[in-house]
């Protein structure tokens, strides 16, 4: 028999193991917080660029220095990536999992009514709506313009560049 | 029990189940199921109910993309047109995207549009669609305001904030159908449910706890950035001193003055930080053409 001394030692030791194996065993996690982020050699933006990462892909955290995370990816490529684009708690995104959920019940009525983005031309419900509201022809053509309209994310990251925003601070 | 109402007790029984669980696959099968076994009627209430269901749901992208249109045209047509000033039009554009990839909801397209009206506003319709009055960027001296005043309606878009008034509109509107058939099975009701939004949008404004969330959210946006943080509270400040508090910038917004100190709140409470990035003279080059 176990005097009970014997055992609470044993359930101390047990307890403090379990402290320092959960402290090491998990790794910190942030989450792309930005629509593309690059991953760079070093922690500046005049660091080589190592890989791409996109919305919501998590990155395991090896160490931080400033504005800058060095992460590793779930492939094993490791790299810095500017802070302000990472979150340590995880995006929904767009359609969040109960929208999908009740968007997926009701079936894809949506889709027949509407257009996707970049794509000239109204949705049909928009072209409906504008029917019987009586938009002109001069504004319907301003919302499907603006509707295309797109910037290439190289020209973005440009006009951040230049203006010295973003990683790209000086 | 006959044959057939075994089939339909069947097929109700696994759609309701199925349809909660999120086997939208199963529950057409079971539509199928109660149509091929005769009974129309039955394949019809599994389809209500797969709707109800789904009715209790967020709005999807889809739908949100197809009302944000609808309501852009509304907007676009009361505030006569759009600027079409091409260099004009790219620049608040790259402006948007630069604080938009690091919103909250960077997955969805942004566009701004300059609308041709001399008032002193700003819209957010759903899906992305973002206006900004000629008279509001006349306001504007640098860059940085202006990625404040565009990460507001971001915020509006980011939070969702207009499927809430459509939701409401929705229901006004006597519209119980979920999702976005009804806009061609019933383009009466979705025309009702378009202007009531817009109404409310443009007339009335949003909850004004939501503006005060734009203000807040729209500013830590700006700043992910780099955009000086004092940025917004010196635009502010600044139509404060023209409008004065008793007729707010926007009427359907709260007054300067708490505006001002919720934004200088979230300054200190985030530190948020001073950093000196205005960008006038990117701006002024751009200004000349306002």
């Amino acid at each position: 028999m176990i005097s009970p001394r014997v055992l609470r030692v044993v359930l101390i030791v047990l307890w403090i193991g379990l402290l320092v194996w959960s402290g090491e065993g998990r790794a910190e996690t942030v989450y792309v917080q930005a629509k593309t982020a690059q991953l760079r050699a070093g922690k500046t933006s005049l660091d080589a660029v190592v890989g791409n990462v996109k919305f919501g892909d998590a990155l395991e955290v090896v160490g931080r220095d400033g504005s800058w995370v060095e992460v590793k990816t779930s492939a094993g490529a490791k790299g810095w990536i500017f802070a302000n684009k990472t979150s340590s708690s995880k995006p929904s995104g767009t359609n969040d999992t109960l929208a999908k959920l009740g968007q997926s019940m009701r079936g894809n009525d949506a889709s027949a009514t509407t257009a996707s983005a970049g794509a000239r031309g109204l949705d049909k419900a928009s072209e409906g709506y504008a029917n019987r509201a009586g938009v002109s022809a001069r504004d319907r053509d301003a919302v499907d313009r603006m509707t295309a309209y797109q910037i290439p994310d190289q020209e973005v990251e440009e006009f951040l560049r230049e203006g010295g925003l973003g990683e790209y601070a000086k | 029990m006959n044959m057939r109402s075994n089939h339909g007790l069947t097929a109700t029984l696994i759609a309701l189940s199925l349809t909660v669980a999120g086997c939208a696959e199963v529950q057409r099968a079971s539509e199928d199921i109660a149509r091929q076994s005769g009974n129309p009627r039955l394949a019809g209430a599994i389809h209500g109910v797969g709707n109800v269901v789904g009715s209790l749901f967020p709005i999807g992208y889809e739908e949100e993309s197809s009302i944000g249109q609808a309501m852009a045209l509304q907007v676009v047509a009361r505030y006569g047109g759009v600027v079409d000033q091409p260099e004009l039009v790219r620049y608040v554009n790259l402006v948007g995207r630069a604080v938009a990839n690091t919103s909250d909801r960077p997955d969805i397209p942004y566009r701004v549009a300059i609308l041709e009206h001399e008032s002193i506003n700003a819209f957010a319709a759903p899906a992305g669609y973002i206006f900004v009055t000629r008279g509001l960027l006349k306001q504007v001296r640098n860059e940085a305001e202006l990625a404040a005043v565009l990460g507001h309606e971001i915020a509006h878009v980011s939070q969702k904030h207009i499927l809430d008034v459509i939701q409401r509109s929705k229901r006004l509107a006597g519209v119980t159908e979920a999702g976005l058939s009804y806009a061609t099975s019933n383009p009466a009701a979705f025309k009702t449910v378009i202007d009531g939004a817009v109404k409310k949008l443009l007339d009335e404004g949003l909850d004004q706890d939501k503006e005060t969330e734009a203000d807040t959210i729209g500013e830590v946006f700006a700043t992910r950035v780099g955009y000086d943080a004092d940025a917004y509270v010196n635009l502010l400040t600044r139509l404060r001193d023209l409008k004065g508090d008793d007729r707010a910038l926007f009427k359907t917004h709260p007054n300067f003055s708490a505006r001002i100190e919720a934004v200088q709140k979230t300054i200190q409470s985030k530190h948020l930080v001073a950093t000196g990035v205005l960008l006038p003279e990117r701006f002024a080059r751009m200004a000349k053409r306002i």
